[in-house]
């Protein structure tokens, strides 16, 4: 348990007020995320993904339950501290990127950076550091809109990893991508998680991108239900095992 | 079914509505307001110091000027009303109704808006005008002659230049709207343009709008040299000047800024400039215009309250006494008792056969003051002094010392310019059988506080010795009347000029910045997940609208110290009490800052919690 950097324990989350029509998206949740693990959550639209992942980055609350997240019950954090909790703790990356288009490459890289006022003669070199690992160096002038959807992609991964937060939420990141910009970004996904030991809870709806991840929960109706484990196979081997599950997860 | 969908449109977003309806209701206001006095052709020929013609050409001028301020404003209030609605009509397209219908539809919304705002609007200009009046007369003691708040072809003439510009905007929209692609209606982001600094050309820009300024500036200064040319020819300069120092100053800034990164990369002040940088290309423009409409209003405030003071410095002028004393009962000595005195001086004199005599002697002792003006002239008006005269400038006949003491000291209004007064020796004056009598020359130290009493006494005297009334009636409490009740309709004039324009720079200004508000939605919201502290996207938005507020104000304010040149030839201190209309005029500016940026922070600002 203690090496675990999230914790979800009966997590609850009923939508509408108690005398009108409620609607419950997530029913009882939980599971765990070790540090340096690639998990994944695969759901259909409708299924409570985003309401947990909106949960567990704190810009939702639960009705009720427990999240900890690098032992940090972040459901009693208040105001200001849920954005500073979000902007040292989290990283984020979204399917339609995020970028502030009126910022560099560089800028958007550097703005978690500035926002937890850390002395602008130390952020050029973790910029440069981590733009390196991503392989963005050339476009870091440019502004988003001249970039491709793969490149804008890697910037917004850059940016969610530069503070070195305790673990990276994707929103489907590879949604809005063509096929290899796809691959390209879930290869390097992997290799952030295999060796800087990055710990990644990914949240889609893609067999192909999950086949990437080491343990898959399926979420159905609000409730966590199967869950499959890559135990080193080859990822080809894992991603049939998904289709497979998803064709009786289904049902 | 679709004018049931536009309805709830509107429901939802209930809180822009009024935000656009309250603009709009301000801008038909303030237009009914200022065309009350513009038509009003009594008003303006019984309250300006100009004939009624020339009076009606100066508010015909900003009657024109203020239409194309309400034009532009009415340009950016229909963009704001245009982003909030493209959406749904968007949506409503691509739900399948035809676009004959969605014009239509926009039609009617935006006509109706204009109308019921534009007769709310006049309906509250009515009553404001009213206020307005009745506030400034009070505040200032101002007199007006001929003010009505209810004229009709001011009404008119509201209704009509509004409705055509509703009618328009509400073509311009439908047919916008039905030509857009609907894709396009649903997500329209709008794109950065990158910024392309050319140091050269940034640098002659700003050189150009310098010296452009320079020489507005000292066309203003120099009017004795150009006479009329000055006017059109600082307009013109000031104008290009202001646009090109802000399009060079600003970029140029900006750019500096960002480079540097120990400064940029401080928290979001990095995105901060990036949001100016971005808006800058469309905010020129306006931010010219906007500098030159604050000059103009700020300097019709001005000028206004100047007129004020004048009346004061002006009363001053007319006479070295402020009360002359004829008859003495008990009341008068009680009265002048009261007052705030600086120096009293008694004259004795007798009256034989219609003339009045004094003895030279105690003129000698006494010598009176009188008002110097020394060198006036035409082009440009200096204050004039209080001095004394001396002794031996009584000794001649005929001086000036002498007539000026036969003006003050006769004791009857003679209708030829010859004054019966007569000045003879102390042994002459003795032998004279006739009564001694003496009256009593009264200087006070604030002539302008003490004026409700000098006023009183003099008409208790009247009342009380009539032979005096045909005296009285040439003293400096008489002429501060004339004077005062002249320069009441300046003031009025320009304080109301100077509020309406303000209004509409402000709102103009209000809405540009609100209109871009939407696409700024996205960018916030990113922050906010990106884990920004709510009060640091406050304190963004804060400097953000700040900037684009104070820039204009700056020039604005550079503008009118270098403006009120042109006013030395109507005014003896243009500059004097400056700080007070500065004061009222940056308060209002600042009320119109925070308002935007409180509505700009509703718009763009995510509340922290989602609700449960």
């Amino acid at each position: 348990m203690a090496n675990d950097v999230v914790t979800v324990n009966n997590l609850v989350k009923t939508y509408g007020k108690t005398n009108e029509k409620q609607y419950t998206a997530l029913k009882d949740v939980s599971f765990a995320v070790e540090n340096g693990e690639f998990v994944g959550i695969m759901g259909a639209s409708g299924s409570g993904k985003t309401t947990l992942l909106n949960i567990l980055s704190t810009l939702d609350k639960p009705t009720s339950g427990e999240v900890r997240i690098n032992n940090r019950d972040v459901t009693k954090l208040k105001g200001n501290q849920m954005a500073d909790f979000r902007s040292k703790q989290v990283g984020f990356i979204f399917q339609d990127f995020n970028l502030l288009e009126n910022l560099t490459a560089y800028e958007n890289i550097a703005l978690p950076l500035s926002l937890q006022n850390i002395a602008p003669r130390k952020i050029k070199p973790l910029v440069n550091q981590i733009a390196q690992r991503l392989s963005i160096e050339s476009v870091l002038d440019h502004y988003p809109t001249e970039l491709s959807g793969g490149q804008k992609q890697r910037v917004a991964a850059a940016r969610a990893l530069v503070h070195q937060p305790a673990i990276l939420f994707g929103d489907e990141p590879t949604g809005a991508l063509d096929s290899n910009s796809a691959r390209e970004l879930l290869e390097t996904m992997d290799s952030l998680n295999h060796e800087d030991q990055v710990s990644i809870l990914l949240v889609t709806h893609d067999p192909f991108s999950a086949s990437y991840c080491q343990r898959i929960l399926f979420i159905k109706d609000g409730k966590i239900g199967q869950e499959l484990k890559r135990n080193g196979r080859p990822r080809a081997e894992f991603y049939q095992e998904i289709l497979n599950s998803l064709g009786t997860f289904v049902d | 079914m679709l004018t049931k969908l536009a309805l709830t449109g509107i429901k939802s977003r209930l809180k822009d509505y009024i935000v656009l309806f309250s603009g709009l209701i301000v801008s038909a206001a303030t237009f009914y307001m200022f065309m009350t006095l513009a038509t009003n052709k009594n008003f303006l020929g019984n309250n300006s110091m100009l004939s009624a013609n020339n009076t009606m050409f100066i508010f015909g001028f900003g009657a024109v000027l203020l239409g194309i301020i309400t034009l532009v404003y009415l340009i950016y209030a229909n963009s704001f009303l245009m982003n909030m609605r493209q959406r749904d009509y968007g949506m409503f397209m691509m739900l399948g109704a035809k676009s004959r219908k969605i014009a239509q539809l926009i039609f009617v919304e935006t006509f109706s808006i204009g109308m019921i705002a534009t007769l709310v609007g006049s309906a509250i200009g009515v009553g404001l005008s009213q206020v307005v009046a009745k506030l400034l007369v009070r505040q200032l003691g101002l007199t007006l002659h001929n003010f009505n708040a209810f004229h009709l072809p001011a009404m008119l003439i509201t209704l009509i230049f509004f409705g055509v510009l509703f009618v328009l905007s509400a073509f311009w929209n439908s047919a916008k709207l039905v030509k857009t692609p609907v894709m396009k209606l649903l997500h329209q982001a709008s794109q950065p343009s990158r910024m392309q600094v050319k140091p050269v050309v940034l640098i002659l820009q700003a050189l150009l709008g310098l010296a452009l300024l320079a020489v507005g500036y000292w066309s203003m200064a120099s009017i004795k040299l150009l006479n009329l040319i000055a006017i059109p020819l600082a307009l013109v300069t000031i104008v290009l000047g202001s646009y090109f120092t802000f399009n060079a100053t600003f970029i140029w800034l900006i750019s500096l800024l960002k480079r540097n990164s120990k400064f940029a990369l401080k928290g979001l002040r990095n995105f901060t400039l990036s949001q100016l940088n971005f808006r800058i290309h469309d905010y020129t423009r306006m931010l010219a215009m906007i500098s030159i409409l604050f000059a103009l209003a700020l300097g019709a405030i001005t000028v206004g309250l100047g007129f004020q003071n004048e009346i004061s410095d002006l009363a001053a002028a007319t006479a070295p006494y402020d009360l002359i004393v004829y008859h003495q009962d008990q009341q008068v000595k009680t009265a002048v008792a009261q007052l705030d005195l600086k120096s009293k001086a008694v004259y004795h004199y007798k009256v034989v056969d219609g003339a009045t005599y004094y003895s030279v002697t105690e003129l000698q002792q006494q010598p009176l003051y009188y008002v110097d003006y020394g060198k006036s002239t035409g082009a440009e008006m200096v204050m004039p002094t209080i001095k004394r005269y001396a002794a031996q400038d009584y000794l001649k006949q005929g001086s000036a010392a002498r007539y000026d003491a036969a003006r003050w000291l006769a004791t009857k209004s003679e209708q030829s310019t010859e004054i019966n007064v007569k000045f003879v020796s102390a042994a002459k004056f003795a032998a004279l059988t006739a009564p001694t009598q003496h009256l009593q020359l009264i200087r006070v130290h604030d002539f302008l506080k003490d004026s409700k009493k000098i006023g009183q006494i003099e008409s208790a005297q009247a009342k009380a010795a009539p032979q005096f009334k045909s005296v009285l009636a040439n003293s400096k409490y008489v002429g501060y009347g004339v004077y005062k009740s002249l320069f009441s309709g300046m003031t009025f004039m320009g304080f109301f000029l100077g509020i309406s324009f303000l209004a509409m720079l402000a709102s103009c200004l209000m809405f540009k910045i609100l209109s871009g508000a939407y696409s700024d939605v996205r960018r916030y919201e990113m922050l906010n997940k990106m884990g920004t502290r709510r009060g640091t996207l406050k304190h963004s938005v804060a400097i953000e609208i700040g900037v684009l507020y104070a820039l204009p104000g700056v020039l604005g304010v550079c503008h009118v110290l270098f403006g009120l040149q042109l006013f030395k030839m109507l005014m003896i201190n243009p500059y004097q009490g400056i700080w007070l209309p500065f004061a009222i005029f940056i308060c209002l500016y600042i009320v119109y800052y925070l308002l935007t940026t409180w509505l700009y922070r509703g718009i763009v600002i995510p509340a922290t919690e989602i609700e449960k």
